[in-house]
């Protein structure tokens, strides 16, 4: 994703400035700091968990940085044979053209291609499955589609979309269902005792259709459901660029252009203390030895804790801003 | 410059200013559905002189309240409910009524849903001078909107819970618009009475709720065909024909009401089968739409019914499909090797035709579909090879031949007549592995050792020439005969004894065999197809020597082409059955436990039954690639001369859209014509039993009687299984007897003492077929012989 072109002169000054001690960025930053991160939650109204989220907007006038539009839409699925019981997880990342001007339709097709399978390969492995997509055991599941747009982009586009995509799922609601149950007069025969002759087909060997739930109905209920079960759960994502022996984080676009390689590592951060690692990409052209990829693996751990620990904390107190806080500003009004 | 003010509520305020639900729709999705809230602070409660809200509105309420009940010496308002105005509306109207009212808009919006009339009279009664109501706009008020805690700390007293429950229903009203609450809560209030009013006589097990059809969310058309009562045809005398009549019609599979009105533009003239439409079930009237034709009844009219009723496409192939055949037809033969071969037939082909294959197959078999052999490799290894004809090669993708094929799905077998899914000149022709004649085929070839372990597998097109075409019983037969040594006879030996091991380890791998027993109807000869009997067919080792090949070679095609293929690959895949099927019938094994189970099928049933609930064996892939029969076949054909780089993949094939839409069809057809053909045995199975009851008649005996096992029981009467015949029949008796549904047994009265029947027993049944004086449908009856006669009551 080499979206900015930048000449070689332009890229050795970045790079030498990386290399040297104390190193220098552009912006001022120190190797390991990241631009600041804007978030909001419950952004469209409509979607059943949605997050706004940009990385390095100019705080002045909200222009530049990278901004991705997180969405997550809980649509009924019946179950067929080949799909699993307890709902799905579909992941798709879409750019917007003005995010990528100088590229053509069909890289934009590619580019947006990757960004979905390293989403929903992370983002659906079972280790992360949600308990609570499931409506009727073996008839019907949520599935769960998870949309991402990038509006704009100036670089670390993984880490903009795992967090984003974190917040939106953080955000979900399940809609509460109850289950319903139609019992045909078939199920009753032996009950009543009264016998029909005629509507009498079925084998008394086929056992099968034990009266189960089939339908399912939308409780009256207050709030827009149940959060996801194990929401703590959902990863966060690190870039480390790669620069000989040193690392960066947090790019930006002609950073990331002056970069040979780039390695990507998911963390699923449960507690602050269990981890487990979910995902890990290596980008570009350069080799990594295993000693090397180690050390940035387990560094990567550090960073991404970092990130989900903010990331819980800002969560919740969006949580707190657009419920509490809201409504004792509204009652503050008159 | 103007300057633009936006007067939509901050996003910020959204939790306050924005209702969000969620709606189901009638096919099941859930949509969500957001409203804004006009919230004002300046909505009254038109109380005179209230601190809170200031209005200078005239006509307001005193703010005293009434002072004329005595039991309020201090004032008070009255807030009606929606109830007031619907039940005592005349109360309110009465000019000796005038207290001061608040009118809550909520209901006044729930007064105007459930009557009109009755709004009117209120609206009137809100602008009249001589009354002192108050509409408050509840909605509205911005302090209305409050937060409402989980429902876990709502610690309120039970009766004001139940009463904000009622609120929300109320307000949902609104909401839902026309979906007819009034009937929900007459349903829900006759339910609860229902089940109060029956908990006290019956224990749980046997309460039947009941339900009233409130509404039809989907309507499912379908064709029903339907019998035209006789008696219901009006004769009429003048030379008119009336414009339309109404007769009476009887569907033929009753899984809607009985009898309801037909409508017919002109009424048929004799009673018949007659093919309708659409059927919809209005205000409890049944009613539709119109018939198409009339058939007469009788055995043709049996067999088109049943094909109509199963949605069974079975019209003459048309034109369009009949060119894509090859133009020599019959005479359509493998051109020689070599520069007459101008189609390239024998590209990529492999010449098999020295080889010494046989074909085993039902006697009068005419779709030949595949073929076998095998033989001993200097290595002391065998040589196996399953040879399927190859259908793909005559049907090429996306020709009206194909297209027919795909929405045909499959081939159908009735008893007396198959349905084709190819046209016949394939079928039984050009894709029937003939003997002595040389045809196309695909072969899958393995090496497998003496104890049936695969050494190595290839699948080739190839050509093949059969060396003899046997029914099962030939093939045993020869089998069995010592005196043979030929090598045809040794080919058959050699893949016996490699089915039993196939078999055996298939076995030890958990497989689960739930075959119900096959019947087999003689007919009395080729032009009249009247039944004379019907036995069970009979099972023979080389039945399962097919079978076992069969299931090697789909499991090992199956292999080839996902591994190829993996996003489309069309596979047959069984899942394990799930527990919950076998929950009653384990139930009945342990409370009857201590009767001897002495079926067979059932007693292997309750063994495997263990088998496949403990040890969760995965699912078990194999491929439909037996033959040509059903559309699946023919994908798999071409994915299999993909996969082996003979052809290449035709695009249709790449999409896994197209496939699923494709196998959806085949495997709806397949469903349909499964169910029509047992429909078509059974039909069969009535006319030969009546055949016999004639037999047994003629000559002294008095009935049929046959060994059956009781499969259920009831109230009055037991479900029996003839497992000779493969059939199901119910003994109704005409009166009730002791019984006991927990433990799935009947008492009823025996000759000397009462006699016990549980599920499981052994009885003898009597069988007669009596005609149903509406349908003219042969009717299978059967009556408890032993252990008591059940004629007698």
């Amino acid at each position: 994703m080499t979206s900015a072109s930048i000449s070689k002169a332009e890229k050795s000054y970045i790079q030498a400035g990386l290399l040297t001690s104390p190193p220098r960025r552009a912006d001022g930053r120190s190797l390991h700091d990241f631009r600041a991160i804007y978030l909001e939650t419950g952004v469209a109204p409509l979607s059943n968990g949605s997050a706004r989220l940009s990385i390095g907007r100019n705080p002045l006038d909200g222009s530049g940085g990278t901004e991705v539009l997180a969405a997550v839409k809980l649509e009924v699925e019946n179950i067929e044979e080949q799909t699993l019981d307890g709902g799905r997880i579909a992941c798709n990342v879409s750019c917007s053209p003005s995010a990528y001007p100088h590229l053509s339709s069909g890289a934009l097709d590619d580019l947006q291609h990757d960004l979905t399978t390293v989403l929903h390969q992370t983002l659906s492995h079972p280790s992360l499955h949600p308990k609570n997509l499931g409506i009727i055991p073996r008839k019907k599941s949520w599935l769960l589609n998870l949309d991402l747009l990038v509006t704009a982009e100036a670089g670390n586009i993984y880490d903009a979309l795992f967090l984003a995509a974190r917040a939106a799922l953080w955000d979900t609601k399940v809609p509460r269902t109850r289950s319903v149950e139609y019992k045909s007069p078939k199920t009753f025969l032996s009950a009543s005792g009264d016998m029909d002759v005629d509507q009498d087909t079925r084998s008394g060997f086929d056992t099968r259709h034990v009266a189960h739930a089939t339908d399912f109905e939308l409780p009256d209920y207050w709030d827009e459901g149940e959060i996801l079960e194990g929401r703590e759960r959902w990863p966060v994502a690190v870039t480390l660029n790669l620069l000989h022996t040193a690392h960066f984080l947090d790019a930006t676009l002609q950073e990331e252009a002056s970069c040979a390689s780039r390695l990507l590592v998911v963390y699923s951060h449960e507690s602050p203390t269990a981890y487990t690692i979910q995902s890990m990409r290596m980008l570009g052209s350069d080799e990594l030895s295993i000693p090397h990829l180690k050390k940035l693996i387990k560094e990567a751990e550090g960073y991404t804790r970092s990130m989900a620990t903010s990331l819980t904390t800002k969560l919740e107190d969006e949580d707190f801003r657009r419920n509490q806080k809201a409504r004792e500003k509204f009652g503050r009004r008159k | 410059m103007v300057e633009i003010t936006i007067r939509k509520r901050p996003q910020t305020e959204a939790v306050i200013t924005q209702r969000k639900f969620f709606k189901k729709t009638a096919r099941g999705k859930v949509v969500k559905v957001l409203r804004e809230r006009y919230l004002r602070d300046d909505v009254a409660c038109g109380i005179e002189g209230c601190r809170e809200c200031s209005t200078e509105l005239s006509r307001l309420l005193p703010p005293s309240g009434g002072l004329e009940h005595r039991l309020f010496p201090n004032g008070h308002y009255i807030l009606p409910d929606t109830n007031v105005f619907l039940a005592q509306m005349d109360l309110i109207e009465s000019s000796l009524f005038n207290p001061p009212m608040i009118l809550l808009q909520t209901v006044l919006e729930e007064v105007r849903h459930r009557s009109l009339p009755l709004y009117n009279r209120l609206k009137a009664l809100t602008k009249s001078e001589d009354k002192q109501i108050w509409v408050f706009y509840n909605e509205y008020r911005s302090q209305r909107n409050c937060h409402i805690f989980p429902e876990k700390d709502w610690k309120a007293p039970a009766d004001e819970v139940v009463d904000q429950e009622a609120i929300q229903k109320n307000d949902d009203a609104e909401d839902s618009g026309e979906e007819g609450d009034e009937n929900d809560e007459e349903v829900f209030s006759k339910e609860s009475r229902v089940l109060s009013g029956s908990s006290n006589q019956k224990p749980p097990s046997e309460r039947q709720p009941t339900g009233r059809i409130v509404g039809i969310i989907k309507r499912n058309w379908r064709a029903y065909v339907c019998h035209i009562d006789s008696t219901s045809i009006e004769h009429s005398h003048s030379n008119h024909i009336p414009l339309h009549s109404t007769v009476l019609c009887t569907p033929r599979i009753l899984a809607c009401s009985p009898e309801f009105a037909y409508w017919t533009v002109s009424a048929p003239d004799s009673p018949g089968y007659s093919k309708i439409f659409s059927y919809d079930v209005d205000r409890g009237t049944p009613f539709f739409g119109y018939s198409r034709r009339t058939l007469r009844e009788g055995q043709e009219a049996e067999q088109e019914s049943l094909l109509l009723e199963f949605e069974v496409p079975y019209r003459p192939f048309g034109k369009a499909i009949l060119d894509c055949l090859p133009p020599e037809g019959e005479q359509w033969v493998v051109p020689p090797k070599g520069e007459f071969d101008l189609q390239n037939i024998w590209r990529d082909r492999e010449d098999l035709r020295d080889v010494i294959v046989c074909s085993i197959d039902p006697p009068g078999c005419q779709d030949i579909d595949d073929a076998l052999h095998a033989k001993l490799l200097p290595n002391g290894n065998i040589e196996a090879g399953v040879h399927i004809a190859d259908v793909s090669h005559f049907v090429l993708p996306d020709n009206p031949m194909d297209s027919e094929a795909a929405a045909r799905g499959t081939t159908v077998y009735l008893v007396d007549n198959r349905i084709d899914m190819l046209p016949s000149l394939l079928g039984t022709n050009l894709c029937s592995l003939r003997p002595f004649v040389e045809r196309l085929a695909f072969s899958s070839i393995w090496e497998l050792t003496a104890d049936a372990e695969i050494v190595s597998v290839r699948f080739t097109k190839s050509v093949i020439k059969s060396k003899a075409a046997f029914t099962y019983e030939e093939a045993q037969i020869r089998k069995d005969d010592p005196n043979l040594h030929d090598k045809l006879t040794n080919s058959i030996r050699l893949l016996n004894t490699l089915a039993i091991k196939l078999k055996a380890k298939r076995m030890a791998a958990g497989a689960l065999n739930l075959a119900s027993p096959e019947v087999k109807i003689h007919l009395d000869s080729a032009e009249s197809s009247d039944p004379i009997d019907v036995e069970q067919k009979e099972l023979r080792e080389t039945n399962s020597l097919v079978e076992e090949f069969m299931l090697l070679a789909n499991i090992s095609v199956a292999r080839k082409i996902e591994e190829s293929f993996p996003q489309t690959a069309v596979l047959r895949r069984h899942l394990p059955p799930p527990k919950t099927n076998f929950e009653k019938l384990q139930d009945i094994l342990r409370k009857t436990k201590g009767f001897s189970l002495d079926v067979s099928s059932s007693g292997a049933l309750a063994a495997s039954l263990d088998e496949c609930v403990d040890a969760r064996e995965p699912a078990f892939n194999t491929l439909c690639g037996e033959g040509y029969l059903r559309y699946a076949d023919v994908l798999v054909h071409r994915q299999l001369s993909a996969a082996i780089g003979s052809t290449p993949l035709h695009a249709t094939l790449h999409s896994k859209s197209h496939v699923e839409r494709v196998l959806d069809v085949v495997n709806r057809r397949h469903r349909m014509a499964q169910m029509a053909g047992r429909a078509s045995v059974e039909f069969y199975v009535g006319l030969a039993l009546k055949a016999r009851g004639e037999q047994a008649r003629a000559r002294g005996e008095p009935d049929v009687r046959e060994d059956a096992y009781v499969i259920r029981t009831f109230r009055n009467g037991v479900g029996v299984f003839v497992s000779k015949l493969g059939i199901e029949g119910l003994v109704t008796f005409k009166r009730d007897t002791q019984f006991d549904a927990e433990n799935y047994t009947i008492t009823v009265p025996g000759a000397k003492e009462e006699v016990k029947i549980s599920v499981f027993d052994k009885v003898v049944v009597r069988i007669e077929v009596e005609k149903d004086k509406n349908t003219q449908r042969g009717k299978v009856k059967m009556t408890l012989v032993e252990p008591v006669d059940s004629s007698a009551f």
